[in-house]
């Protein structure tokens, strides 16, 4: 069932785009069947949820600020008072934890809803007009692509990338490319079917076409692009900022905490592993959650089952 | 077949011109390289007219990169002021530093990705399916930073409190004793590989799957044939196309990957210098590496479609 | 060696199942016939009768989530009772196999000789070179022109009736006393489905191995065939010598079928979809005959009672109808 997700995700959108056209009432249903079915996926799900709830109720619970130093407590160990201890001058570590993953989260959510946005609009207007436009888009995903990202990234965000909202627009303006080129696919195959075919013939518009009748079914396949972008996103943002060219701190992101505690690994790792395992679990979880979905969408392991 | 390849090559060369251009406009736009100087201004004025000449910084913006390009084409990258050695001569030194890490990486994560799709394709929902397919969702979860560290803490200081071997180093290159090379060298390639492995073995499964349940595999069995042979004959040759491709989207991966692992374990390569670099801005050393990780991609993309000509016998004639 | 009338194959009581999530799928129940040396045995049915499931188990073929049991005797072995080596030495040597379509039944990054000669190698103590020179031989028998210089070309290279040529002349390849065909012709133009028949015939002719004949296409079991027998849901509905069947069918699935036979003048129908209805799904059989919401003759027994297989008249005829004595002749039923 799992080895379906690795698969060209062309073929798979082919197949659910398929699914889509051949029977639009069960398909919706038998996908929500799918994906309940799906055990990770729920566990995903949930382990989501949970981290989120920390990370929301974790700052309103404890009596710190996240940006508080206290120079009498520095680098101390788990306590009563400070459970995942002090930094190195003195500030709540569980305090900077928990705002840190809100930052990531946010970060996260905002450049998947970012690049959507970018990758729908000049991905469909690639599909569905064709001809010099899918010419200019196209060689705009391949700049995108030649160019090393860590090079592109470092610099904008150097120059951008201080503070979280600048770091989520320079990530959307690089990872647009994927949603992009999955949703030209798509409304390309769309573009000659007869339901858009009678549409036109019945004298729609091209913009009413595209958003009445072809974007509704793009976003089946690009649910899954979108939830593996949101962990995408955090690991990159986290990336830069341990680099030292992300969120500045005392901005605290999952990532800038695990970059300031890292002169202190030999003595201290709890303290740099600790931010980096709450990103390991967010993605876990978002590639549970993608997998789930892909199967939901995709028919041909529906297929299987069926016979 | 040789043909097509040079024709990909060439239309991707103006492509990477642009991206050249656009990476100088980009550095120079968003970092000030004077910015050391205005605040002493009279006093070293020398220095920021030297600098000024150096970069060209009277020029318009949109002209400098062609001043840059000019000396290029003539063999002359620059002097790197970080490192303060012309461009040529860090490129070349940590060029093999980075190449003792990324080589071995790339090598351990196919061949290891290659025997786990196997592995996992032939025992479909075996119990050690299961356990690869949920190894391979973690190894996917780590970011390289997060792995590299968790290796790091492990290996290189819990191993020595709590056994007394000394086995891992970290710290960068002090040597040239092969041993303790060796060992600084093991825990970064492993972060790099198993970055690699859990992607690709994930999709070598999915691949070989396919294979295996194609009907001319079916004839294979169909003829007497050996299980192994089979396997590793008949499915393995056409698994492996597919992989190709993907190990040629690997290796830019592979230098991404590489900022961050040579960072983590301050590794004297290519990337460890990137950043500062960057920072700096230390352009010429920029450029460098650009052009660098270009033209090694160009030909490692090269190299894959003609083993990808070697290995599929219906690419030749289409 | 066989004793004189000793059956070739002997398969009594085949099952097979497949293990699924919605529970067992029964794609072969209860089937039992023989083959002789020498001789055609053609199978018919509708798409999903279990025909080509009885094919591959016969070659211990079939997927991994298969459950089988029953015997199949083969020159006094029992093929299903074989261990894995041994079966290997039988497959592609003793009982060999030409697939439906020929256009996925090779591999396309090998050439056609090294397929073939592969064939050869695995059964036989010879050199490279001998093989080589057997398989350019082999397609020189199939017909395939200029065969030296094919033989080192790429299935890409070859025409579909030309690679299924290819795949009879690797089948033959090791003189087999049984030569399974499954849907040799269906995926080939008319034109070309002929020539494939005549190759057939003309190896089999040269190497005198039965051959077991799986088709949808009655139109080519009439030149072709010894026997027929007629599968239904996974089970026997009729067997019988040609004859017997197509003048004298004691079934009125065959029936319908027959019926079904495209004219030779009218459009090529690949499938046999002029029976209205569908067959019944193979996961939980209900009691009666399976073929009773289709049947034009059906009577109050049928819902409640599966026919057995019965011998008709003491011939080598059988049949699975509770009507199977008191049909109308024939000959009045068909045009
Ligand atoms: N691997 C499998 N798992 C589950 N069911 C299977 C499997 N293989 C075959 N079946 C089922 O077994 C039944 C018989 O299949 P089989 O391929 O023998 O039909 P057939 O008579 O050869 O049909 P066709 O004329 O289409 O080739 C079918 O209903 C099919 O769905
Ligand atoms: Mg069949």
């Amino acid at each position: 069932m799992t080895d379906s997700s690795t698969t060209k995700l062309e073929v798979d959108i082919a197949i659910a785009t398929e699914g889509l056209t051949a029977e639009p009432k069960s398909f919706g249903k038998l996908a929500r069947e799918r994906f309940f079915k799906h055990k990770l996926a729920i566990a995903g799900f949930i382990g989501l949820v949970l981290i989120a709830s920390i990370f929301v109720l974790g700052p309103w619970l404890s009596p710190w600020a996240f940006d508080e130093p206290n120079v009498l407590n520095r680098r101390a160990g788990p306590s009563r008072d400070h459970p995942f201890g002090t930094d190195t001058i003195g500030r709540d570590l569980f305090v900077r934890t928990t705002m840190g993953g809100r930052y990531s989260l946010t970060i996260g959510a905002l450049v998947a809803v970012l690049a959507t946005l970018i990758g729908t609009l000049l991905g469909s207007a690639a599909g569905f007009f064709g001809k010099w436009i899918d010419t200019v888009v196209s060689q705009l995903v391949n700049l995108v692509l030649v160019v090393p990202a860590i090079i592109v990234l470092s610099v904008v965000a150097l120059r951008f990338g201080a503070q979280p909202v600048g770091i989520a627009v320079v990530l959307a303006l690089l990872l647009w490319t994927r949603i992009a080129r999955v949703v030209r696919g798509v409304v390309m195959q769309f573009r000659e079917q007869e339901f858009v075919m009678a549409a036109r013939a019945a004298g729609a518009g091209s913009g009413r076409i595209l958003f009445r009748h072809i974007l509704p079914n793009v976003f089946g396949a690009v649910i899954v692009e979108i939830t593996l972008l949101i962990g995408l996103a955090i690991v990159l943002e986290s990336t830069l900022s341990f680099l030292g060219v992300g969120v500045k701190p005392p901005t605290p992101t999952l990532g800038n905490l695990v970059f300031q505690a890292k002169g202190d690994i030999n003595s201290d790792p709890i303290r740099v592993l600790l931010p980096g395992m709450f990103i390991v679990a967010i993605v876990l979880c978002v590639n549970f959650l993608g997998d789930g979905l892909r199967d939901a969408i995709d028919p041909r392991s529906r297929a299987d089952e069926k016979e | 077949m040789f043909a097509y390849s040079i024709r990909r090559i060439l239309t991707t060369i103006p492509l990477l011109l642009v991206a050249l251009y656009l990476v100088y406009i980009g550095v120079s736009v968003t970092t000030d390289p004077l910015a050391e100087f205005r605040l002493c201004l009279p006093r070293c004025q020398e220095g920021y007219d030297r600098i000024v000449e150096l970069y060209n910084l009277d020029q318009s913006v949109f002209v400098r990169p062609f001043g840059w390009a000019a000396d290029a084409i003539t063999g002359d990258f620059g002097t790197s002021n970080v490192a303060g050695q012309p461009v040529s001569t860090v490129l070349w030194e940590r060029g093999i530093n980075s190449a003792m890490i990324a080589i071995p990486a790339f090598l351990l994560a196919a061949v290891l990705a290659l025997l786990l799709s196997v592995y996992s394709a032939r025992r479909q929902y075996s119990a050690g399916d299961y356990v690869l397919t949920g190894l391979s969702f973690f190894g996917i979860a780590f970011p390289a930073f997060v792995l590299g560290l968790v290796l790091q803490v492990i290996f290189a200081i819990k191993l020595p409190e709590w056994t007394g071997w000394k086995l891992f180093y970290t710290g960068g290159k002090r040597t040239d004793n092969i041993g303790e090379i060796i060992g600084t060298v093991t825990l970064p390639v492993v972060t790099l590989a198993t970055l690699f492995v859990a992607a690709d073995s994930r999709f070598g499964r999915a691949a070989m799957l396919e294979v295996i349940n194609s009907d001319f595999i079916r004839t294979a069995r169909a003829k007497g044939l050996s299980e192994r042979r089979v396997i590793w004959r008949h499915a393995l040759r056409n698994a492996l196309i597919p992989l190709v491709t993907l190990w040629a989207l690997n290796f830019s991966a592979l230098l991404g990957g590489s900022v961050i692992t040579e960072s983590v374990f301050s590794w004297p390569g290519l990337g460890q210098i990137l950043i500062p670099a960057l920072q700096r801005p230390d352009l010429d050393m920029v450029m460098g590496i650009v052009i660098f990780t270009a033209i090694i991609t160009v030909v490692f993309n090269l190299l894959a479609d003609l083993l990808y000509g070697v290995l599929d016998p219906r690419i030749r004639y289409d | 060696m066989n004793a004189p009338g000793a059956a070739l194959l002997e398969v009594d009581g085949l099952n097979v199942g497949f293990k699924t999530s919605d529970g067992l799928v029964r794609a072969v129940t209860d089937v039992s016939f023989r083959i002789d040396p020498g001789e055609v045995l053609a199978v018919v049915g509708e798409s999903g009768s279990g025909k080509s499931v009885t094919a591959l188990a016969l070659m211990k073929l079939h997927p991994r989530s298969a459950v089988i049991s029953g015997t199949a005797m083969f020159d006094g072995v029992d093929l299903l009772a074989l261990g894995d080596a041994d079966m290997r030495a039988v497959r592609g040597n003793s009982i060999a196999m030409v697939f439906q379509d020929p256009m996925t039944a090779l591999n396309p990054v090998f050439t056609v000789g090294f397929q073939i000669s592969e064939a050869v190698l695995a059964h036989n103590d010879v050199t490279k070179k001998a093989a080589w020179a057997r398989t350019v031989e082999l397609l020189d028998l199939v017909g395939v022109p200029e065969p030296r210089q094919r033989a080192s070309q790429y299935p890409h290279e070859f025409s579909g009736g030309m690679r299924q040529r290819a795949m009879i002349a690797m089948a033959i390849s090791n003189d087999p006393k049984l030569l399974i065909a499954d849907e040799p012709t269906t995926a080939l133009d008319v034109t070309v489905q002929a020539q494939v028949m005549e190759v057939l015939r003309e190896v089999r002719k040269e190497t005198g191995a039965a051959m077991m004949l799986i088709t949808h296409d009655l139109g080519l079991v009439a030149g072709a065939a010894d026997r027929v027998q007629v599968m239904y849901a996974s089970r026997l509905f009729e067997a019988g010598a040609i004859d017997d069947i197509f003048y004298d069918s004691r079934n009125p699935y065959t029936r319908a079928l027959l019926g079904s036979i495209p004219q030779v003048d009218s459009e090529r129908t690949e499938r046999l979809l002029a029976i209205p209805g569908n067959p019944p799904s193979l996961l939980n059989p209900s009691p009666g005959c399976p073929f009773m919401p289709r049947c034009s003759e059906r009577v109050e027994r049928c819902t409640e009672e599966l026919p057995t297989l019965l011998e008709i008249r003491g011939r080598e005829h059988r049949s699975r109808c509770h009507l199977a004595q008191e049909l109308a002749p024939i000959s009045e039923v068909l045009p």
